[in-house]
């Protein structure tokens, strides 16, 4: 009681920062929080019931103090539900501004989580619902904005680009992809000299690495 | 106006569009990574820039056939510069986003008096953004709550949820021009004279207006 639950809640956010992948998402405790706002509310809604409106903190201090408390227990279990919140959607946004793929990668998570169960519950997604339609819609959002620099390539490389062309090594095989000096058939442990622009994807997405 | 004005003005016009150009943005880029706040959108700046960036694009799609070695070595030089060119303004919007995505609702509350602060495709991702947040809170937990707690930019209880950048951050200011800036050295706080190409680090809030005028830049 009294922001108890809200504070775990605030460590695990607190944690999530420091984590490479975004840990299952605390559904019990961000309704147990839910619950113990409302239940506060219902609390100085039964507080304030006898004195009808006409409630005057001067007279009553004992009680003016009991509501100063609940409300700002209320307030203060809002504020660790938004951080929370906020921490684990900043996170969503930059592994959308990384391209990566996360409602894919949700789905291959609960395969594999699901396999070696037999029949794993449902509830191994480490996203609310919520979350998921909130990526989705982000990623629409991104797009539709980044399609207005596509000169640009906004999700490109922030270190500034040093050489035109750079030594890369194909890690997986990824075929063949066009360039302006013709094809390149990409397999396995072969080396290319390339143009940094058209395999920065392939880079991101974990296909070649770069050849310092 | 000075000797040195009249200098700065003359070798002004000496140097062509374009490099004044690169310097501008490479000065919006630099001031835009340090200044706390987000700065005014360089609307002919950039329109300037990406024309540019687009013709050269196209300059390349048309020589990169040539086999010659000529060309395709000036070619080369063509693309160096375009990607560092690119580089510079994905460089400076992702600034901006970051910003935008830090402050959101302190930028809202902006906007009406200075709606030239955001390019419009940065206001709409701004408030799209900012819907898709809120959808998502409410979804969330907050429409259970009960009805006066639900709001995103409440004031009241004695804390403020709207998130300010920090103004009085310090930076590192170089004076393009002399000029007065606000310092507050010593607590008091003082109008104090900057020499042109004095390097100095002062509290953001005390340099914006004459970074906005173009009197100081940020290092």
């Amino acid at each position: 009681m009294y922001g108890e639950i809200g504070n775990k809640l605030v460590q695990h956010a607190k944690r999530t920062q420091s984590l490479a992948h975004l840990p299952p998402y605390q559904t019990e405790m961000v309704r147990a929080v839910t619950r113990e706002v409302r239940d506060l509310d219902k609390d100085v809604a039964a507080i304030l019931e006898p004195f009808a409106g006409s409630f005057n903190p001067s007279t009553e201090p004992a009680t003016a103090c009991a509501l100063l408390v609940n409300h700002l227990c209320m307030r203060r279990n809002k504020r660790c539900l938004l951080a929370y919140h906020r921490v684990r959607s900043d996170r969503l946004e930059e592994m959308c501004w990384n391209g990566v793929d996360v409602l894919e990668r949700q789905y291959q998570q609960q395969q594999n989580s699901n396999r070696p169960a037999g029949e794993g519950d449902g509830s191994s997604s480490s996203l609310s619902p919520e979350e998921e339609e909130y990526v989705r819609q982000y990623s629409d959002l991104l797009a539709a904005y980044k399609g207005q620099w596509t000169d640009i390539d906004l999700t490109g490389s922030l270190e500034p680009p040093k050489d035109l062309f750079i030594d890369v090594r194909v890690l997986k095989d990824a075929g063949e992809i066009q360039t302006e000096y013709g094809a390149i058939t990409l397999t396995k442990n072969s080396q290319f000299y390339v143009r940094q622009g058209d395999v920065e994807r392939l880079i991101s997405q974990g296909y070649l690495q770069r050849l310092s | 106006m000075d000797i040195d004005d009249l200098l700065a003005e003359v070798s002004a016009g000496a140097i062509p569009q374009q490099q004044r150009d690169l310097q501008e943005l490479t000065r919006a880029w630099v001031a835009e990574r340090c200044a706390p706040e987000i700065l005014e959108w360089p609307e002919n700046l950039m329109g300037r820039v990406l024309g540019r960036i687009r013709k050269q694009i196209e300059l390349v799609e048309e020589q990169t056939g040539d086999m010659d070695a000529k060309t395709n070595f000036k070619l080369i030089i063509v693309q160096t510069e375009l990607e560092r060119f690119k580089f510079l303004v994905r460089s400076f919007l992702r600034a901006r986003i970051k910003k935008i995505d830090a402050h959101p609702h302190h930028l809202l509350s902006l906007l009406p008096t200075n709606p030239r602060l955001l390019s419009p495709s940065e206001q709409q991702y701004l408030t799209a953004h900012q819907s898709l947040l809120s959808a998502h809170y409410a979804a969330s937990f907050l429409s259970q709550f009960p009805a006066p707690l639900q709001k995103l930019d409440d004031t009241t209880g004695g804390v403020s949820m709207i998130d300010r950048p920090d103004t009085q951050s310090a930076v590192f200011a170089r004076a393009l021009r002399d000029c007065e800036v606000w310092s507050e050295g010593g607590g008091e706080g003082a109008r104090v004279r900057m020499r042109r190409g004095d390097v100095w680090v002062v509290r953001w809030g005390g340099v914006r207006a004459a970074v906005e005028r173009g009197d100081v830049e940020l290092i």
